[in-house]
């Protein structure tokens, strides 16, 4: 018997248990190993392998599962106080938005009547009005980065415990 | 139920952040998220610790499970991306890592003649042999021997957990297996 007859059953012997095999395979595996002593105790080391894998027992430790409880119910606690302060950044933003909107017209006038009366070049006054509308989004910005950082400190407990 | 029914289920309640499904997620998968988070971490300490902070994120976080796909793996490819981005934080070589062994480093043993944290655990309740063997595998080789062989997800489920293609997949199953049988072989040998 050639070794390429062997390598060939050591693959679909792996294969079978890993990600199945056809059929013809099958059939061609099982009279291999029927006549192949050494590749038959391949195959039974193999499955003896996977069943002491799959019957492998771990204890799991004292109240792991309550001590778990109780941390992830304080943590949504904690998220859920911090839920209308999230809800009221979305109202203030909202309601900016709304106020810069209808008074842009008038805002736009007042930059240009403020450049007119106090010689400041065109593109000075326009630059106001830009950061006027600019300003807010930057400041929204700010406090959800912020808080973000204030999160990704929060995940570093892993880090410093260990 | 059926399976997609109650993933949707677990989606919705997650979505509410509620309470009562947690405690009853986290009851039902503890056992299967810290046998996941002990093999791959190797140590028991280590494990209870990912093993609260994974289900701290599945409530931050629960917003973003679709119902689609099987919870469970959802729940442990968020314990592994805490474990590998604890593990990069670290010196590489403390670490059993979730690397390529042969691109990267070792399973490192601080002293063979001492049993591991791992070992002492299984050592409980386990037959010998196994427990020698499996603390001999990497971590890379022991984590997909478990979620194929003991957790039973589909390769492709596992290709999502594990953020690698399927022939990555299978290339190390095939060598965890054939890793596993040797060491067992070796071990009943000796």
């Amino acid at each position: 018997m050639s070794a390429n007859i062997h390598d060939r059953a050591l693959q679909l012997i792996a294969q079978a248990r890993v990600e199945g095999i056809p059929e013809a395979d099958s059939t061609w595996l099982r009279a291999h190993l029927e006549e192949c002593d050494s590749c038959a105790g391949h195959a039974r080391h193999t499955d003896r392998a996977l069943r002491l894998l799959r019957t492998v027992a771990i204890p799991l430790p004292d109240g792991l599962a309550s001590r778990t409880q109780f941390r992830v119910r304080l943590r949504a606690m904690e998220l859920r106080e911090r839920e209308p302060k999230r809800r009221a950044l979305w109202f203030a933003c909202a309601l900016s938005w709304a106020f810069g909107i209808a008074s842009a017209p008038y805002v736009w006038r007042l930059f240009a009547w403020f450049g007119e009366r106090t010689g400041v070049p065109r593109f000075v006054w326009e630059l106001g009005f830009g950061l006027w509308w600019t300003i807010p989004a930057l400041f929204g910005a700010a406090v959800l980065l912020i808080e973000s950082l204030r999160k990704s400190e929060q995940a570093d407990w892993l880090n410093q415990g260990s | 139920m059926l399976m997609s029914d109650e993933a949707k289920t677990i989606a919705r309640g997650l979505q509410r952040r509620d309470p009562d499904l947690l405690d009853r997620l986290i009851e039902q998968y503890q056992y299967r998220l810290f046998r996941y988070l002990l093999y791959v971490t190797g140590n028991k300490e280590r494990a209870e610790d990912f093993f609260q902070e994974t289900w701290i994120r599945v409530l931050e976080r629960g917003h973003q499970y679709d119902g689609k796909s099987k919870f469970e793996a959802w729940l442990f490819a968020i314990a592994r991306h805490l474990v590998i981005d604890w593990q990069r934080s670290k010196k590489p070589q403390s670490l059993d890592t979730l690397t390529d062994p042969g691109q990267d480093h070792p399973l490192q043993l601080a002293n063979e003649k001492e049993p591991s944290p791992l070992h002492q655990v299984l050592s409980q309740e386990s037959e010998e042999n196994v427990q020698a063997s499996l603390q001999k595998i990497p971590a890379i080789y022991r984590e997909v021997l478990v979620l194929r062989f003991q957790e039973e997800l589909q390769i492709d489920e596992m290709a999502g957990v594990l953020s690698v293609p399927l022939s990555t997949v299978k290339s190390r199953l095939y060598r965890g297996l054939e890793a596993l049988r040797s060491q067992l072989q070796r071990g009943a040998a000796s």
